[in-house]
């Protein structure tokens, strides 16, 4: 009995590993693809026999890409467009989330509802006024415009994720502060949020890559090139002058490559948080 | 205690009384600080979401062409959901949506419960593997779709290659030019790019599992398979559904991933609501049609919210 059930949990682990190397290997499989196109000739590239493993390597891909499309603009709009977005989330999500995590309170639940719901409304229903709204007040095409556009999908996350990781810091220490003296809000501000800091910075970097990641507003929102972000400079490239596959490469690896190296460091808080949120919500 | 009654706090300074910090500090004390630490996100998402839904609401029921200054913007009632009814594309698209919400689900919520359970046994090295199965879910549509479009393609695709090498395959196929795998190709990408959020959210639920529940099952003489079904599967019944929930609005809501495959074409074979609802707005400039589009598609969504919550509740008594 008890041989066959730790033969049985033997074939199990089998197969879990088998699994999990299979799916490891689909789910990387197009990355490393992408990154081995990057660096061929564009001749290697649409050759009639198919070249598994490069038989000869440039980075021209890279240099050309970076040197000749305009391409660092858009990176650089990339990065204060998502700056702006973690920030004004930090400074206005932060408090909320902590005061809904700390405190009881007439429609509490019903405005945390609320900051779930309005996830469910269409983006595209709110693009067509955003669009009109932001020309009125002159924030059209701007990088300030479009972070102010993103937190509306990014800044209830924001509270969400960041609220579990405040339910998760003890609220000993923050009764002692509060008894030693201390205000709100310095039990705040030198208590709690010290505490969550890996989470902070775990909601952050989620923040961060999605606002990175984003498309479709910043595709309406920006018209030329001071504000355009790198989602839509590369697929405007793409179909403008039918970007060479090796250059398209090349922009697609410079451009994951930081959401690759953020991930790796947070993931293990990050998936804590989402899934602290999750398992509540 | 007398004299500690006696001892008043010294009195405030100059700089006590304008310090900001200090008053801050004392507003924090009152009963009101919470409504204030709200205030700031609440407007921000007021000002953002609540108003421009609103705003494109209200649009829906007006005449709104940026092509057609001429026509004004006047007030035409039920005119644009009135033409949704004899608008062909807009069934079309509504029946696309339907099939590519619910297979790119089906597929994510299988392959992601599978690595799931896979990952929850904790074999030494799962903690890398994880890293690697939950890495698509973090990376851009844009480069999820043109990784895809590079391996897919017609003339240099390597899956076209590697299928016509073990023989599944006459020669190269062009997948998305093609009404009847144009679907199924943006499926399958979708589906690689988002199972791992059903992954990331079951295994979370499948830590909260009591351990004991399976040792009780494992007495009882009851196999993998039953313990799946009649321990694993009820306990994440609430996670799984607020996980369909959540991909459910993602995916009627964004058309970016469709955007950058097909354009909804070859015809009209990938054409869903969010994608025709774009187009119509920033195409065809008709953004009262394109406002009454959406707003059709988030009654759908709430309907479907709503339906969804009241079926998993019963089926709990």
């Amino acid at each position: 009995m008890a041989a066959t059930r730790s033969r049985s949990k033997l074939l199990w682990d089998v197969i879990s590993y088998v699994v999990l190397v299979g799916l490891a290997f689909i789910a990387i499989a197009p990355i490393v693809w992408t990154f081995l196109t990057s660096l061929k000739f564009e001749e290697d590239i649409v050759t009639r026999t198919m070249q598994y493993i490069p038989s000869r390597i440039t980075f021209e891909n890279y240099v050309k890409l970076w040197n000749q499309s305009g391409y660092p603009v858009l990176v650089i709009n990339s990065l204060i467009v998502t700056t702006t977005t973690v920030l004004l989330c930090l400074l206005t999500g932060t408090v909320a989330a902590y005061a809904f995590s700390r405190f009881q309170f007439k429609g509490r639940t019903q405005l945390m509802l609320g900051y779930l719901v309005v996830r469910m409304f269409p983006a595209v229903l709110m693009i067509i006024p955003l669009f009109i709204i932001m020309r009125q007040v002159g924030l059209l095409d701007s990088t300030i415009g479009l972070a102010i556009a993103y937190t509306s999908f990014l800044l209830p996350l924001f509270v969400w994720m960041l609220k579990g990781f405040f339910d998760a810091a003890p609220k000993e220490l923050e009764s002692a502060a509060r008894i030693d003296g201390t205000t709100r809000l310095g039990a705040m501000f030198m208590v709690v949020i010290p505490i969550a800091r890996n989470g902070l910075l775990a909601t952050c970097v989620f923040v961060a890559i999605a606002a990175w990641n984003e498309f479709l507003f910043a595709l309406m929102l920006t018209t030329s090139q001071g504000s355009r972000t790198w989602p839509v400079g590369l697929q405007l490239m793409v179909g403008e002058f039918q970007l060479p596959w090796g250059m398209l490469a090349a922009g697609g690896m410079i451009s994951i490559l930081p959401v690759i190296v953020l991930f790796a460091i947070v993931q293990r808080a990050m998936v804590a948080g989402l899934t602290a949120g999750a398992v509540k919500g | 205690m007398v004299e500690a009654r006696i001892s008043y706090p010294p009195p405030l300074t100059l700089w006590d009384r304008i310090n900001p910090v200090r008053m801050i500090g004392e507003l924090s004390e009152t009963r009101y600080w919470m409504y204030l630490l709200l205030i700031p996100s609440a407007l921000l998402i007021t000002a953002v979401v609540i108003y421009p839904t609103l705003y494109g609401m209200q649009m829906s029921f007006r005449e709104m062409r940026l092509n057609r200054p001429d026509l004004g913007t006047g007030w035409v009632g039920l005119k644009h959901y009135q033409r949704m009814l004899t608008d062909p594309i807009f069934w079309v698209s509504l029946r696309n949506t339907a099939v590519w919400v619910t297979s790119a689900i089906a597929l994510e919520f299988l392959i992601g419960l599978i690595a799931a359970l896979a990952l929850n046994r904790n074999l030494p090295g799962s903690k890398v593997l994880a890293v690697l199965i939950l890495l698509p879910y973090f990376l851009p549509n844009v480069v999820a779709g043109h990784m895809w479009a590079l391996m897919l393609d017609p003339r240099l695709g390597v899956i076209n290659d590697l299928l016509v090498k073990i023989g599944w395959l006459e020669g190269y196929k062009a997948w998305f030019a093609d009404p009847s795998t144009a679907m199924a190709a943006a499926i399958v990408v979708e589906a690689w790019h988002s199972f791992p959020f059903f992954t990331l959210l079951i295994l979370a639920g499948l830590k909260g599992i009591p351990s004991d529940l399976y040792k009780a099952a494992d007495i009882d003489g009851a196999g993998p398979f039953a313990q799946l079904r009649l321990i694993t599967l009820p306990m994440l019944k609430t996670i799984i559904a607020a996980a369909v929930i959540l991909r459910v609005i993602g995916l009627v809501n964004s058309p970016d991933l469709l955007l950058i495959l097909t354009s909804g074409g070859p015809g009209r074979s990938t054409q869903v609501l969010s994608l025709y609802a774009f187009q119509t707005a920033y195409k065809d400039f008709n953004f009262g049609y394109a406002g009454a589009l959406s707003v059709v598609m988030f009654i759908l969504l709430m309907g479907f919210a709503w339906a969804y919550v009241r079926l998993s509740k019963v089926n709990e008594d």
